[in-house]
């Protein structure tokens, strides 16, 4: 494919550009220096690994549940995160009816299986589509297969990155 | 007159309206005979101005009261009210009410219940009200000359909600009659029976000694009046206790409790009845639409498309073609987003590890990017065979850095590349362009 085939308003062209952004910019914070402690190489995988998130979450602009719940996550601090998650378990299992999943999401929720044979596998999706607590099999299903779409290009895009970057 | 309400048994209520004033009079009398129903008819006029909400009302009861009898009544005269039209109960909009008289007239069961969700034309819930209220057969009430009913729409509707004796409806009707001047005093309707279980006492004798034809009056006036429909909603709540259905009754109770309209605490107000009534079914529409729809749809519809749903993700997942059944392919999903999930972590650790260096990247970049727009050959200076190989950790011949984070990929199996990679790549090398740009 030549330069001319690329569509800059794609959600790959919105979240490399974000992505390599976030990459500079930590990496100009803290350059890596060959004697790096793990800990050190730790925080730095955490922060990429958040900008990856973000950056990827930005570029679907929280038209999705699970982008506004990974924002979500990523922007409150973990102690405003587990109170709101109090209200949030108690309301989720009380009803389902909801059909949009609350954005306060990423806190894993012990979810009581609800029914059907699928409960378990069910409740294990719900854990990993981030924001998929609250919401019925038929949203979820859909909120599923945007955001793996989303990741196998964030898994592309990432890996082309770590491949340039590996072989200078 | 009636020539024009009957015409339209599914027209709005105002088609009623044809039926010309001067009309009622003649109609008066027979208000307590059979064919009320023009006169009735006379009162649709009226309602069209008023509330359609009422208006709509009269649908269900009229179908409800068609699906008893009618055949022979004085209604018939009336043509083509189309007392047959709607057996279903939310026909809404606009039958005539002199349609719905005349029905009534005929039935002694009145049928309640019904829509006084205008708005609401879905079949649900008139099913539902329906079954709640009872439906058709016996419940429809005759509205003996209920003239009273076509003064309001609410009257109207009222009608057909609930009743489920004659007498309730010769309350009705009589209710109705008075309409809206008095608070349902003057029951011209004859009372078939006067065991009114809501104990109108006062409904009773007034009834008798109520002047038809003057009620008549009286009510063509009040169409739009609230006292109107208070009276005649205060009839059909009586008549709604009264009748079988212990939702009707439950409303009844509450209606009591809430006065809602005008004549709150005056529990035989017709109107205030409807009103409440009106109110009440509207909600209780609203909450069974939202009980039931869902049900409906997850059983019915939504069955549809989760499979549809699931045909896509199997689709996206890899190697999932062969998988039939919900089980399995819910495993399969949730494996590949797992997998996905810590392709994400373990990258971004190999990111963290790498040396970003620009300085030697803006080079690189600035030559492979010539190199793809040449074509993507091969590794010129040396830089990348592995950037155009399908591989992703492939080692290949490169100024090895880190070496040993590609070897530490064992977990991995290689990932179908597509074929944007290239085009990924050039917009890295896009990207880091300009990331070297704006420094």
């Amino acid at each position: 494919m030549d330069l001319h085939n690329l569509n800059p308003s794609s959600l790959k062209s919105r979240f490399t550009t974000r992505f390599l952004r976030a990459l500079t910019e930590i990496n100009a914070r803290k350059p890596i220096a060959s004697s790096s402690s793990p800990r050190e190489i730790f925080q730095r995988y955490r922060r990429i690994k958040d900008a990856a998130d973000t950056s990827m979450a930005y570029s679907v602009r929280s038209r999705r549940t699970w982008s506004k719940a990974t924002l979500w996550r990523l922007r409150t601090p973990s102690h405003r995160r587990r109170l709101a998650s109090f209200g949030r378990r108690s309301s989720l299992n009380k009803t389902r009816t909801t059909t949009t999943a609350s954005h306060r999401g990423a806190v894993v929720v012990q979810i009581t299986s609800r029914g059907g044979g699928l409960g378990v596998q069910l409740e294990e999706l719900r854990e990993l589509v981030p924001g998929g607590e609250a919401m019925d099999l038929c949203n979820l299903l859909d909120e599923t297969a945007h955001y793996i779409k989303c990741l196998t290009t964030q898994v592309q895009v990432m890996r082309t990155i770590a491949n340039l970057y590996s072989l200078e | 007159m009636a020539s024009g309400g009957n015409d339209d048994v599914g027209s709005k209520h105002h088609n009623i309206m044809n039926c010309s004033s001067s009309e009622m009079n003649p109609l008066c009398d027979k208000v307590d005979g059979m064919p009320k129903s023009i006169s009735i008819s006379m009162y649709n006029k009226p309602l069209n101005s008023s509330d359609p909400f009422l208006g709509s009302g009269w649908d269900p009861i009229v179908s409800l009261s068609q699906s008893e009898s009618l055949v022979g009544s004085s209604m018939v005269s009336h043509g083509e009210f189309a007392n047959f039209h709607y057996p279903h109960l939310m026909e809404n909009q606009g039958i005539c009410g002199t349609s719905h008289f005349s029905q009534y007239q005929s039935n002694p069961s009145f049928v309640e219940l019904v829509p006084k969700l205008p708005g609401f034309g879905s079949g649900n819930f008139s099913e539902m009200v329906g079954s709640m209220s009872l439906p058709q057969s016996d419940q429809v009430a005759n509205i003996r000359g209920c003239p009273s009913y076509t003064l309001n729409h609410e009257g109207g509707v009222e009608r057909a909600s609930t009743n489920s004796t004659q007498s309730r409806e010769d309350r009705q009707i009589s209710d109705g009659v008075v309409g809206a001047a008095s608070n349902g005093k003057c029951r011209k309707r004859v009372p078939e029976s006067s065991h009114n279980a809501d104990g109108e006492p006062q409904k009773d004798p007034s009834r008798e000694s109520c002047d038809v034809p003057k009620r008549q009056h009286a009510m063509k006036q009040k169409t739009e009046q609230d006292t109107g429909a208070n009276s005649l909603g205060k009839q059909v709540t009586k008549q709604a206790k009264d009748g079988s259905q212990i939702g009707e009754k439950a409303k009844e109770n509450y209606i009591h409790v809430r006065a809602r309209r005008g004549q709150a605490t005056n529990n035989h107000s017709l109107a205030e009845r409807v009103n409440c009534r009106f109110h009440i079914e509207r909600t209780m529409f609203c909450v069974l639409n939202f009980i039931l729809n869902p049900v409906v749809f997850i059983i019915a519809g939504e069955k549809g498309k989760i499979s549809e749903r699931m045909r896509l993700l199997q689709e996206l997942v890899p190697g999932c073609n062969k998988i039939t059944g919900k089980a399995v392919m819910l495993d399969e999903i949730i494996n590949y987003v797992q997998l996905l999930q810590r392709q994400v972590e373990f990258l971004s650790m190999k990111l963290a590890t790498v040396n970003l260096e620009l300085n030697i990247d803006l080079e690189r970049f600035l030559s492979k990017d010539i190199l793809y727009s040449r074509g993507g050959s091969a590794a010129v200076l040396g830089i990348g065979p592995a950037i155009n190989s399908s591989c992703p950790f492939s080692s290949g011949i490169f100024p090895g850095t880190v070496p040993g984070i590609l070897s530490t990929n064992p977990e991995f199996p290689p990932l179908p590349q597509t074929v944007l990679d290239n085009e990924l790549q050039n917009l890295i090398q896009m990207g880091f362009r300009l990331e070297f740009r704006h420094g």
